[in-house]
């Protein structure tokens, strides 16, 4: 196995749980279901990449359109990133979190997701349309003087370590009051409502922070991969992050960090494999592919709804006789 | 004995579904410290109307004063804030949450309820969340279900569910409780346990709105009771006066 094809996946594997954790603290979590996520990522992207790169006038740059380019240091453009998916969360949040019912959101959302892209794909002065941006400088790639595949580890190292703090925040929110009241969200937001707890601010703020942490992945794979274009940020994806927390364990942060592990990268990478040995006609396997998604999200629906790491039983200390093996102390586990 | 203001009074409350009225012209007026039952047949405008009082439902039109403030613009949540809590018809239980649980979601007062609480971790959300344990506690050893605290709400039997429903608006410190059918779906021997529970808070001082079909129960707690039918109200006064009424028999057989 050569480096660069290591280095890849790992970055992938990190950007895929950092979007998964997010995604479980919406649709684990809240039950927000939130088709439109992968519009909060591609922000992230498109706000990290002007925010780094030169204004379209610079020579290096000028075969492509694109407003601003201010040519921030690291890690400004990967928190303006974060920032942007936040910011949009707001707008898309308003509208489609507000006045309809859940299973209409869900469709708001969807086709939000459909109109973004659209849109950006065909108003080439903005984004520079369907080419996408491209040459995104890579941070600190100028100042730092180390070889490629040193500055790569390098990459791969900054980004476990955003993975890291995205799960310790994410586990403060999953095992805080907060995070119990998101859950019965989840269960009955009409009976939440009744009981004092204002339904509306909790979607808002949750789909908040997931669109921030959605920008930061963003952030993170475009300096990395050097371009984004609509084509990066399909509807689909979304479909495979979902089906990442659904077969991991919804609303477990473990589970959406083994989901990520086991579908966007562990079975992309089998069946990008497989299209490797010329089995059929050329577009065989990735179709295929699409198949056995929609196969493991209904499979796991029918027969594990709980995914492979269930969420887990909070047991409060000083319990009489725990009913499962699982312990949880004031949202610790214990002994 | 000392003349006591109406806790909650509504006004001419119309409430429409497409044409359809609900609730038509409805005055009632709550009185503190007492169970006042609210019954009639099927599709009377019961429910809606405990809706509407709740905030679950907006009104079409009419007033709703609670506790000298007008609430008939306020969504639910905030009405639950000022002490009017309401229950529901069908089972809401937090299924996915233990019992303990159910009852901690709805403690109004944990500093780590906020994104920002739960960000700045335990050390400052812990007092809070070891107070509300201890209260929650509480109200699970007195409705018995001590046994059940770690249990997920939907393994519960129908019973035991409209318990943790009761002692989930507890947890609030309501001024004003509003029931739907809490008996409903209930086994038989626990319909008395709950009207035993209903009484002695009674006793305690917390005033109810229930709706129920089970007659004799409602005589056995509600004083006094309004009757609607048709989405208005027929009649109101202490049961046993209700009964001399053949207008009242009549709706209430009829429809």
């Amino acid at each position: 196995m050569n480096s660069y094809y290591l280095v890849n996946l790992l970055i992938f594997a990190g950007v895929d749980i950092i979007a998964c954790l997010a995604l479980n603290l919406q649709f684990g979590v809240s039950g927000v279901v939130n088709f439109s996520f992968i519009i909060f990522q591609a922000a992230g992207a498109y706000a990290a990449a002007i925010l780094s790169m030169p204004p379209d006038t610079a020579p290096d740059f000028s075969f492509q359109t694109y407003v601003g380019g201010y040519q921030l240091a690291f890690p400004l453009p990967w928190i303006g990133g974060a920032l942007a998916g936040a910011l949009l969360a707001v707008p898309v949040g308003l509208v489609a979190l507000r006045k309809l019912r859940s299973d209409y959101q869900a469709i708001a959302l969807l086709v939000t997701s459909i109109i973004a892209n659209t849109v950006i794909n065909n108003a080439r002065p903005l984004l520079n349309g369907a080419a996408g941006v491209a040459n995104v400088p890579q941070p600190l790639s100028d100042q730092l003087n180390v070889s490629i595949r040193t500055y790569q580890f390098l990459y791969v190292g900054v980004t476990a370590i955003c993975v890291a703090i995205v799960w310790f925040l994410a586990a403060r929110i999953v095992n805080s009051p907060y995070g119990r009241t998101l859950r019965a969200m989840r269960e009955n937001e009409t009976a939440v409502a009744a009981l004092g707890k204002n339904p509306t601010a909790l979607k808002m703020t949750i789909f908040i922070v997931g669109g921030a942490i959605a920008g930061l992945s963003g952030a993170i794979l475009v300096g990395f991969l050097q371009v984004w274009a609509p084509s990066t940020w399909l509807y689909p994806e979304t479909i495979i992050l979902f089906a990442a927390v659904i077969v991991g364990g919804r609303g477990n942060n473990l589970g959406a960090i083994l989901g990520a592990l086991l579908v966007p990268v562990g079975f992309e990478e089998v069946t990008r494999l497989l299209g490797g040995l010329n089995i059929g006609p050329p577009n065989l396997i990735p179709a295929l592919e699409w198949v056995c998604i929609g196969l493991l999200i209904l499979g796991f629906l029918w027969f594990r709804p709980k995914g492979v790491v269930p969420e887990t039983r909070r047991v409060f200390p000083g319990a009489p006789a725990a009913p499962d093996e699982t312990r949880w102390v004031l949202g610790k586990r214990a002994g | 004995m000392p003349v006591s203001e109406p806790i909650l009074t509504a006004r001419d409350i119309h409430r429409h579904f497409e044409g359809m009225h609900a609730v038509d012209g409805v005055s009632i007026e709550v009185m503190p410290g007492r169970i006042t039952g609210l019954i009639g047949p099927n599709g009377a405008g019961k429910s809606t109307l405990l809706a509407v009082l709740a905030g679950t439902l907006p009104s079409s039109s009419g007033s709703i004063v609670f506790e000298g403030e007008d609430i008939t613009r306020m969504p639910a949540y905030q009405r639950a804030r000022r002490g009017l809590v309401r229950t529901f018809q069908l089972p809401s239980e937090f299924a996915q949450l233990t019992v303990l649980e159910n009852l901690l979601v709805a403690a109004p007062d944990n500093r780590g309820e906020s994104l920002l609480g739960a960000l700045l971790g335990k050390r400052y959300w812990l007092p809070d969340e070891e107070r509300l344990v201890a209260q929650a506690r509480g109200l699970l050893k007195r409705f018995g279900l001590t046994a059940k605290e770690s249990d997920y709400a939907g393994t519960l039997s129908g019973g035991q569910k409209r318990l943790v429903e009761i002692m989930r608006a507890l947890m609030l410190h309501p001024r004003l409780l509003l029931l739907d059918e809490p008996m409903s779906g209930v086994h038989p021997s626990i319909v008395d346990e709950i009207a035993g529970y209903l009484e002695r808070l009674r006793d305690e001082g917390l005033t109810i709105l229930i709706v129920e079909h089970e007659l004799h129960m409602v005589e056995r707690l509600c004083d006094p009771v309004i009757v609607m039918a048709q989405g208005k109200v027929i009649g109101q006064g202490g049961m046993a006066m209700l009964r001399k009424q053949p207008e009242i028999v009549e709706a209430y057989l009829v429809g």
